[in-house]
């Protein structure tokens, strides 16, 4: 639910505008100073709450030399007082001075609420001839003569034309905070927004993250699913196909050419089964990352005449050429021999199985580079680092594999021909073995091909440091 | 809702929700313009470059109840457009009424569904019961070819239950009724719940009677 953004809420619905919260006093200052140099009349600005905002006046003579006298300045006092006190209600309200002239005081409003008053003067009634007896009377050592010649230089306003400025002003002043009041509005909810928004993205990474743990859970679940089940298909397999050797070798009485026909066949499809059985294994204990490699310096040249010589029988069979290429300085492997071979096996028998007739497959080795760190563009010579390896290339001249399909190709269970009636067989399994192996040893594997023209698999692995 | 009790207020606050471009600022500037300048407030709309409702726009009305209280009515609208969900929650908060102006034109049909889906996604967030509040909808632009036809809206308000007015905001028509008709249906549910005949003595017929004399150049303008 909604936390700290009560803030926005309670402004939205309360408008009680405090002057003082959406006027700068150096705005209101400035307005006043203005109307007092254009008008010459005295104004001053209050707050509801009775503070003075601004205040743009000179003393007059006549008030300097009435507050040079004791009842005077008293008077004055008490006529200041009574019209900064005073809170006109609705409409502006006319008060007079002892010595004859006037304050007006008009009431601010802002959306039908008192939020302070302005108070114009004091000016003269352009009406108003001579100066009143109040005047003259307020204290008996006032000198008359003087008194009303400072009244007569007293600044004065006709009645219709005080309402007008007056009017004038109040209009000004409430544009001023209902721009102030919009304003801070406008950041209130600004700022109440991105809160809000930050709340929502918040949640939703949370959830996020929560449906994504919990997606890694069910993943292990199935790689540990993976390990487990395969372990216990191979046992009464291994047994199935112990049994069937023993039967072949005769063990339990001769055979006729059928039944010897019929249990290599047994033999050749358990062969099969244990094949797959060993890649779910082996994909199990990678993706649970629980498989163990023993890793020594390995020869590469080795590794290539071994899978070479598993896979001669099948290139003849399909009359394809092999050839094998080791250059002469390939630094010695740091890797598992028996996963390296597997990593070989895997795509060299791909190889094989996916060219044509009078095709051609090449196992080649040589000392390269490795490069580590940086994942390219800006920055990636700077910050990666490279070092010595044994480059591995698996080269076929077969029927390719589809641009579109090419990212693809590393994940568990996935074939280019997904279809049903697919002409080659597999479980999909040996690609994705094959990058975890070759992620395994720290190193890289890269694909390019062509449809219809071939395949070439690059795999970089860590060469042996010689100073280590 | 809101009670001043210090400035013997109470303040209602009602918002126009809807699609965007639906027409919600228009019908607050209309308001606006029938309104008499001692009940209505400035206007104040926080808007985009392009004249788009950005946060809300708001406009006050104030009616003085016999027992000298006084009602103040808050008009709010929210923008409409799908970005500003979270601007559209803040607005929604503490809401008494909601007016939905829907776009009558047919090929906004999927724009006012989904509006409306929103609008009792964020009240339900918002901690108000989407059942509860009084909602009433406008069929705004009537006055457009491909819209809904009366029979048609005759017929969502006989399935739904729900209370339609049909308006054309930009010329000023049903734009009070549907303000009143919120205000009604708003101050019945808060009488309802609040008691506020018994507690302020304000009586609901006697101030829907003030609202709609407020808004004395509608009058004027049936006359016409």
């Amino acid at each position: 639910m909604m936390h700290d953004d009560t803030n926005a809420a309670d402004l939205l619905m309360g408008d009680v505008v405090r002057l003082e919260d959406v006027l700068s006093r150096e705005a209101v200052t400035t307005v006043c100073k203005s109307f007092f140099a254009l008008f010459g009349l005295p104004v001053r600005v209050i707050s509801h709450e009775g503070d003075l905002l601004a205040d743009a006046h000179q003393d007059r003579p006549l008030c300097r030399y009435v507050n040079t006298l004791g009842s005077g300045e008293k008077a004055c006092a008490a006529t200041v007082g009574a019209v900064r006190d005073l809170e006109p209600n609705g409409k502006a309200v006319i008060h007079p001075c002892f010595t004859g002239a006037v304050y007006r005081v008009a009431p601010l409003s802002y959306q039908g609420r008192a939020i302070g008053r302005f108070i114009m003067g004091p000016y003269v009634p352009a009406e108003t001839k001579d100066a009143p007896s109040s005047l003259s009377s307020v204290d008996p050592a006032l000198d008359v003569k003087t008194a009303f010649a400072h009244f007569a230089r007293m600044p004065r306003v006709r009645d219709d034309i005080a309402e007008k400025l007056s009017t004038h002003f109040q209009g000004v002043l409430e544009l001023l905070v209902f721009s102030g009041h919009r304003a801070q509005l406008a950041s209130t909810m600004q700022v109440a927004n991105v809160r809000e928004n930050y709340r929502e993205l918040t949640e939703k990474n949370e959830r996020l993250k929560a449906s994504f743990d919990e997606l890694k859970e069910l993943d292990k679940l199935k790689s540990s699913f993976l390990a487990t089940v395969s372990h216990e298909l191979r046992t009464p397999l291994t047994s199935i196909i112990g049994y069937t050797e023993m039967l072949e070798s005769g063990t339990a009485g001769a055979l006729s050419d059928g039944q010897s026909e019929f249990l290599r066949t047994i033999r050749g499809r358990a062969d099969q089964l244990l094949g797959l059985i060993s890649s779910l294994l082996d994909l199990g204990q990678l993706e649970a990352d629980t498989l163990k490699l023993n890793k020594e310096a390995v020869d590469a040249r080795a590794v290539l005449s071994d899978v070479g010589s598993t896979i001669v029988p099948a290139a003849n069979r399909g009359n394809i050429r092999l050839e094998i290429n080791v250059a002469e300085d390939t630094p010695k492997l740091h890797g598992d021999p028996i996963r390296l071979r597997q990593i070989v096996l895997n795509l060299a028998e791909n190889a094989v199985k996916f060219t044509p007739e009078g095709g051609e497959v090449e196992l080649s080795a040589e000392g390269g580079t490795l490069d580590s760190g940086g994942a390219g563009g800006l920055g990636a010579e700077l910050f990666s680092s490279s070092q010595p390896a044994v480059v591995l290339t698996v080269r076929d001249t077969g029927r390719g594999i589809p641009k579109d399909k090419v990212a693809r190709i590393f994940d568990a269970f996935y074939q280019i021909d997904g279809g049903t009636a697919r002409e080659h067989g597999g479980a999909g399994l040996g690609l994705s073995i094959v990058k975890q192996l070759v992620d395994g040893h720290d190193g890289k594997i890269e694909v390019t091909s062509e449809v219809d023209e071939g395949t070439v698999f690059v795999i970089k692995l860590p060469a042996v440091d010689d100073d280590a | 809702m809101q009670v001043d009790f210090a400035a013997k207020e109470l303040t209602v606050k009602l918002v126009y929700y809807g699609p965007a471009l639906s027409g919600k600022t228009t019908n607050l500037r209309a308001i606006h313009w029938l309104a008499t300048s001692d009940t209505c407030g400035e206007l104040m709309t926080l808007e985009t470059q392009n004249d788009r409702t950005l946060f809300f726009d708001m406009l006050p009305i104030t009616v003085s109840s016999e027992s000298g209280l006084k009602v103040r009515l808050k008009l709010f609208t929210v923008p409409g457009q799908v970005m500003h969900n979270a601007t559209r929650r803040l607005v929604l908060q503490a809401a008494d009424g909601v007016a939905f102006v829907a776009d009558s034109q047919r090929s906004e049909d999927e724009a006012n569904r989904e509006s409306f889906a929103n609008l009792k996604q964020n009240l339900a967030e918002i901690g108000i019961d989407p059942e509860r509040i009084p909602i009433i909808i406008q069929f705004n632009k009537r006055d457009l070819e491909g819209i809904r036809t009366d029979e048609e809206l005759e017929a969502i308000a006989a399935r739904s239950q729900a209370t339609i007015y049909k308006a054309v905001a930009t010329r000023g028509y049903g734009v009070v009724q549907t303000l009143l008709g919120l205000a009604r249906k708003t101050w019945d549910n808060l009488e309802k719940e609040h008691g506020l005949e018994e507690k302020f003595g304000i009586d609901p017929a006697t101030l829907m009677t003030e609202v709609e004399s407020k808004l004395k150049h509608d009058a004027r303008r049936r006359e016409r």
